[in-house]
């Protein structure tokens, strides 16, 4: 039987990630709810994006609260300005939406789910928690980790995705490339993301990248 | 129905619910949530209740509070905890728990559903919403909340049991005692209910109360 209860602050819930994007609090994963999705991220300085632009494929409906700093989200195209306090609720699972802290210190809670079924956990939190690695620098664990759960997880996106980051910065290459070539293949938006994205300067010179972000078929593979 | 909607704590509507100073701020209601629970509560001062002491027994809820501002004493299981701004409880079903606001101001965000089932809109957040008009003193507003609780649930007794309750409070005798028949109607359990409802107090003697 689970404890009936459980107390924890957001600085608490964090898990260590890539300098560069603010910090996750697993929330969901921390006290396992299986009733709705509930996650928070905090922007370590001015400007940097606290909700990734993404749709949800998984047809969620979603909701972000400002807990504390300012955020500006940009949803369907229209910018908000958004204070601590501010509730912004996106009905349509098909508008993009982001959010970039004014401030460091911003934290945005988010909480999903679908309506009329049953919540399920989705595979990119899980696999968000690899990026724990990029602090440490320790690349070819966080490989290990999310080839073990993309087993489990064979087309979640987010996943697919981390794991070719994760090649890339450990100088496997091939992998990276057929890996992803599979992302944008499952997601599309994750091509613009895999352009300024960071952890593939390793591999942005191999003739083969730009194949690979375009979703071409025999991307990643090797050259004849 | 627009793509997405954008409201700040300070615009959500304020309904006080009870004699201890909870005042409750529709978070779902207000942007027609179909997926999950979600509401928030402010205590204006210490010492105000902030989170309502009940255990989500019924409809099985997992339920997760966030201190938004403020400062809040949490019984859970008859344990006390003190909650600062910035925390998380967390609070299986069946769990008792309550808090009581440590500071002025204190903010609570409340998320909700059942785990395996897909979301169903709780039926006393139409009720709390008549009952919170009766008490911002809106009669008209609440009666036609509590009318549209009973239209979207008309099989079961709850409705009525409120709408009687609703009309003894303002002084509706008739429409009191017709509500109350319905209920019991539905539920007998509802006659034993209305003998301990200090709601009924101003119909109580009246030959045709049914309780």
């Amino acid at each position: 039987m689970s404890e009936p209860f459980r107390i924890a602050s957001l600085s608490e819930i964090e898990v260590g990630g890539a300098p560069a994007s603010a910090r996750w609090s697993p929330v969901r994963m921390h006290f396992d709810i299986s009733a709705f999705g509930v996650n928070a991220w905090t922007a370590r300085e001015d400007g940097q994006a606290v909700i990734g632009e993404h749709t949800e494929d998984s047809g969620h409906e979603e909701l972000y609260f400002v807990a504390s700093g300012h955020a500006t989200f940009t949803v369907a195209g229209d910018e908000i300005d958004a204070p601590t306090g501010t509730f912004v609720f996106v009905r349509d699972p098909k508008a993009k939406r982001k959010a970039d802290a004014k401030a460091a210190g911003t934290t945005v809670i988010a909480l999903g789910g679908t309506p009329g079924k049953a919540f399920e956990p989705m595979g990119w939190e899980q696999s968000a928690r690899a990026l724990r690695h990029w602090a440490t620098g320790d690349f070819e664990e966080a490989v290990a980790e999310l080839s073990a759960l993309k087993d489990q997880h064979p087309e979640e996106p987010g996943l697919v995705y981390n794991l070719a980051c994760a090649e890339s910065r450990s100088g496997q290459t091939d992998e990276a490339l057929a890996h992803l070539r599979e992302a944008v293949e499952l997601n599309d938006d994750f091509r613009e993301l895999a352009e300024k994205d960071e952890d593939f300067d390793p591999i942005r010179e191999d003739p083969r990248f730009a194949s690979a972000v375009a979703g071409q078929a025999g991307a990643g593979r090797p050259g004849p | 129905m627009s793509a997405y909607e954008v409201a700040h704590l300070d615009e959500l509507d304020r309904f006080r619910i009870d004699e201890q100073g909870l005042v409750w701020r529709p978070v779902r209601r207000r942007f027609g949530i179909r997926a999950f629970g979600t509401n928030a509560y402010t205590a204006e001062k210490a010492g105000d209740r902030v989170v309502e002491e009940h255990r989500e027994a019924q409809n099985g809820h997992e339920e997760l509070y966030f201190v938004v501002s403020g400062r809040a004493t949490f019984t859970l299981e008859d344990e006390e905890h003190d909650v600062p701004a910035g925390t998380f409880v967390f609070c299986r079903p069946g769990t008792k728990r309550g808090a009581i606001a440590a500071e002025d101001g204190t903010t609570v965000f409340a998320m909700g559903a059942r785990a395996g089932m897909p979301h169903e809109i709780s039926g006393w957040e139409g009720i709390f919403v008549a009952f919170g008009y009766l008490r911002n003193g809106d009669e008209e507003r609440g009666r036609e909340a509590i009318e549209a609780a009973i239209a979207e649930r008309p099989n079961e007794w709850q409705g009525y049991f409120n709408a009687a309750c609703f009309e003894s409070l303002t002084g509706h005798k008739d429409a009191a005692i017709a509500h109350l028949n319905r209920a019991i109607e539905l539920n007998p359990e509802a006659r034993e209910a209305a003998r301990k409802d200090e709601d009924f107090d101003p119909i109580r003697d009246d030959p045709e109360f049914p309780a």
